[in-house]
């Protein structure tokens, strides 16, 4: 038997997005393979939100492809619907759903999404909430807390529909100064349980911890792929060189 | 003012008021109705209904209200179409506040944000479940001011309903005033029944509004 070739868990290929006459995104072309934790920056405007919203279909993209775990992203609702069962994401300002208590927040999509039982999807969301360290505020609503709390919470419900992926779109970006490092830990201890990561952040100290690689973004364009020791160190593209002087202080 | 002469009138009064709020009941009941249909329709991805709604709620507003209850209770039986003066009042006071609702409803779906439609769609949830424990709930809480403002106006426009010989509270008053001329005596007792009324109807409202609002400890 010939030895499987390890296919990777996700891959985009020629990827090109427009907005009107706006082309946001040329050729994007990379791909991760299982437990894979990717850093995605770049400056503001360089399509790497965008980027990563095509991953899950919040955005539609208009040329390559786009797979994720061999099912190919297209106007198919079906493909769409699995794809976002299995993609998690975190968003930049959190998106809980101010209505709903923590515990509420964690169950909704597993009740009407799986269908699982009220009690089991409790059970759930709590064994989940405790794993953010904020099992005490299930009863509460979203206003009741911190940013910090509230993004661990939006990673709690993510979890709580088991992705084999998760999408994080700078996710500390809207955090006061003293509640990033919570999130950034909770974050780090998902990626050392072995989860799939793709995160758009400009947490240095985080990328060269965590990340296995780095994808640098400019324009709509991948201009470089690295290790985060050689992307910090011994970056190849004058483009990232650039950058890194600009939010290295 | 004769005192007397209101606590003798006070029992047709009385079976004004009760036809004023039944009559206004079942208006609220139709024009919310109509109004969560109408910006249901006015939400979907279909231009022609998005015009068809807007243009009914710009016709409603931009016509006389009592003209409407004309339209209704005189118009419409030529176009075979008879209400009795009951259900054409219910109609036409449904009719005039589903156009406000179906804005006062607008206002709170712009206020849900597109971040709840990325987080329901990043969870796989469907459209369907979307719509009705997210965004509706949401856009409820946010458009109750209004909401509540447009339902004391449909209390109070009940009133011109007597144009059509509805026995509403108005109706009574007017009725006995031409035959008894205590008019200060009249009107002053239906405004403070008036009053009575809404203060009710919008004290009711602030609760609801307090409860909705309430992010409590615990369930």
């Amino acid at each position: 038997m010939v030895d499987a070739v390890v296919e990777p868990f996700l891959q985009m290929n020629g990827v090109g997005k427009w907005f009107g006459n706006l082309q946001v995104l040329h050729d994007v072309t990379f791909s991760v393979k299982k437990s894979e934790k990717i850093v995605v920056c770049g400056p503001s405007g360089s399509g790497k939100s965008t980027m990563i919203r095509c991953i899950n279909r919040l955005e539609k993209h208009q040329m390559g492809q786009i797979h994720v775990n061999g099912i190919e992203l297209t106007d198919q609702k079906k493909n769409i619907d699995r794809v976002r069962q299995e993609v998690g994401m975190v968003f930049q300002n959190f998106n809980l759903y101010p209505h709903l208590t923590i515990l509420e927040n964690c169950t909704i999509a597993p009740r009407w999404v799986k269908g699982i039982g009220r009690k089991e999807a409790e059970d759930i969301a709590l064994r989940f909430l405790e794993r953010v360290r904020i099992p005490e505020k299930a009863h509460f609503y979203p206003s009741q807390l911190s940013g910090g709390q509230q993004q661990r919470v939006a990673i709690a419900r993510s979890l709580c529909m088991n992705p084999k992926v998760m999408l994080f779109d700078e996710p500390t970006s809207a955090l006061d100064p003293e509640l990033v490092r919570e999130v950034l830990e909770t974050m780090a201890q998902l990626a050392a349980d072995g989860m799939t990561m793709i995160c758009v952040t400009h947490e240095m100290g985080f990328a060269r911890q965590v990340a296995d690689r780095v994808i640098f973004m400019d324009e709509g364009k991948i201009v470089e792929v690295a290790s985060p020791d050689e992307f910090f160190d011994d970056p190849k593209e004058s483009r990232t060189r650039r950058f890194l002087k600009q939010i290295l202080y | 003012m004769d005192f007397n002469y209101i606590a003798l009138a006070l029992p047709d009064l009385l079976r004004g008021v009760r036809m004023t709020l039944v009559v206004s009941a079942l208006a609220i009941l139709i024009s919310l109705a109509i109004a969560i249909v109408g910006a249901f329709l006015r939400s979907l991805p279909f231009k022609p209904l998005h015009y068809l709604v807007t243009g009914y709620v710009e016709f409603i507003r931009g016509t006389p209200y009592l003209v409407q209850i004309f339209f209704i209770f005189y118009g419409f039986p030529t176009i075979g179409l008879t209400l009795s003066v009951f259900w054409s009042g219910v109609m036409a006071l449904g009719i005039w506040a589903s156009a406000y609702h179906i804005e006062n409803l607008r206002a709170g779906l712009a206020a849900v944000g597109n971040g709840m439609r990325d987080a329901s769609a990043s969870l796989g949830l469907k459209p369907l479940h979307h719509g009705l424990f997210v965004v509706f709930p949401i856009a409820l809480r946010a458009a109750l001011p209004s909401i509540m403002n447009t339902i004391v106006s449909t209390i109070k426009n009940s009133a011109y309903l007597q144009a059509i010989g509805l026995i509403e509270l108005t109706y009574v008053a007017v009725e006995k005033i031409s035959y008894e001329f205590r008019a200060v005596e009249m009107f002053a007792s239906i405004c403070v029944i008036y009053l009575a009324c809404i203060f009710t109807v919008s004290g009711l409202g602030h609760v609801l509004e307090r409860r909705l609002k309430r992010p409590y400890l615990g369930r």
